[in-house]
């Protein structure tokens, strides 16, 4: 990693709010992980259950249970690619707020 | 030594991995062509389509055996597991498109996975750079297999039960005060749903490669070779979970293009 350039960079926009958005990006990302993370289990634990009640259906709950996790992962990931796209546009964004124009 | 490594496997920046990289211009016919690696990696795995499958179609014995007997499996499995439940009586007619669907995004996934950088790096000692990549980690590759799906849903639906007959039964039966409601939720949903088939897809090819470059910047940033070596023992099995998403990924598709197919050609009430 080139420390040197994060530093300078991190100098430059010590200004803005960069720091605060960064943190809020991050705290969203927690709490995406949280909804997701509950979701996903609790469709595995009745998905245990109910294999362990009948275990001769265990082939198609098991079945089931992975295209729900895959549908559940999928707006998750819609809501970390909408939390990548601002961290990468930081920069932009805190030299507009700044008004450094270039 | 170091500069080599770092070079090859985290470049500074998790994401330089994963992103597009424009190769070269080409002039095609008073408009600009962008060649990237993205764009090398979908040919690649077409041509690869196109030699591999037919070779494996031409054996004649009656009992399957080698390259044939893996890809009839698959295809049996998607034909029997996926596409005749929810189409029925339809199932060879969309049977092609399901299959050229799962394994051009297979295909892509795990050609996502083998590392091409660092391999032509080495071998071209230092000249050829970027020219790998995952094709399916690139909003535009499945962007496009998800305009070619909704494309699918929507004209097969409107060749089975003509046109009037397809907007009739777009929605569900409600009580003559909803049905403006229902059009515009169900003509949203139509919008939304091939959209969260390209960004499921998109995002965990994303997901996997920027997670995997992380970590082994983290393993060089440490400059310490315990970390390293667990962060690389990490790396390992992360990969092997990569293998597994690839053809989870695959699958999730082509089993919901096919739903929304069934769907649309005979909609239940």
């Amino acid at each position: 990693m080139n420390f040197e350039m994060l530093a300078a960079q991190a100098d430059l926009l010590s200004g803005s709010s960069v720091g605060l958005a960064i943190v809020g990006t991050a705290i969203g990302c927690g709490l995406i992980v949280i909804g997701a993370s509950l979701g996903i289990s609790k469709i595995a634990s009745n998905a245990v259950e109910s294999i362990a009640r009948q275990p001769e259906a265990g082939g198609r709950i098991f079945t089931t249970m992975i295209i729900s996790a895959a549908l559940i992962e999928g707006f998750t990931f819609f809501a970390i690619v909408v939390c990548l796209l601002g961290v990468s546009n930081l920069e932009t964004l805190a030299k507009l707020s700044l008004g450094i124009t270039e | 030594m170091i500069k080599l490594i770092d070079s090859i496997l985290a470049s500074g920046d998790p994401l330089s991995h994963v992103v597009q990289h424009e190769l070269f211009r080409l002039e095609v016919g008073g408009h600009e062509l962008v060649v990237s690696n993205h764009l090398v990696m979908v040919l690649t795995a077409a041509v690869l389509l196109v030699i591999i499958l037919p070779l494996a179609a031409r054996q004649r014995t009656i009992v399957p055996t080698g390259l044939r007997n893996f890809f009839e499996a698959i295809c049996v499995f998607i034909r029997e597991e996926i596409a005749r439940p929810a189409l029925g009586e339809n199932t060879d007619k969309f049977i092609g498109y399901l299959w050229t669907t799962f394994f051009f995004i297979l295909f892509c996934n795990l050609l996502g996975m083998v590392p091409t950088d660092g391999i032509l790096y080495l071998v071209s000692f230092g000249k050829l750079h970027n020219l790998g990549g995952a094709a399916t980690a690139n909003i535009w590759v499945t962007g496009a297999l998800a305009v070619t799906a909704f494309f699918m849903i929507h004209l097969s639906g409107i060749r089975q039960q003509g046109f009037l007959g397809y907007v009739k039964n777009f929605i569900p039966p409600v009580p003559w005060p909803l049905i403006p409601v229902m059009y515009v939720l169900e003509f949203i949903g139509a919008l939304v749903k091939p959209f969260a088939l390209s960004i499921r897809l998109f995002a965990n090819m994303l997901a996997g490669h920027t997670v995997l470059g992380a970590l082994i910047g983290l393993a060089l940033a440490s400059k310490s070779f315990g970390v390293a070596g667990v962060t690389l023992a990490g790396c390992a099995a992360l990969s092997l979970l990569e293998l597994f998403v690839a053809f989870l990924q695959a699958y999730i598709f082509t089993f919901l293009v096919t739903l929304f197919i069934g769907a649309a050609v005979h909609p239940e009430h």
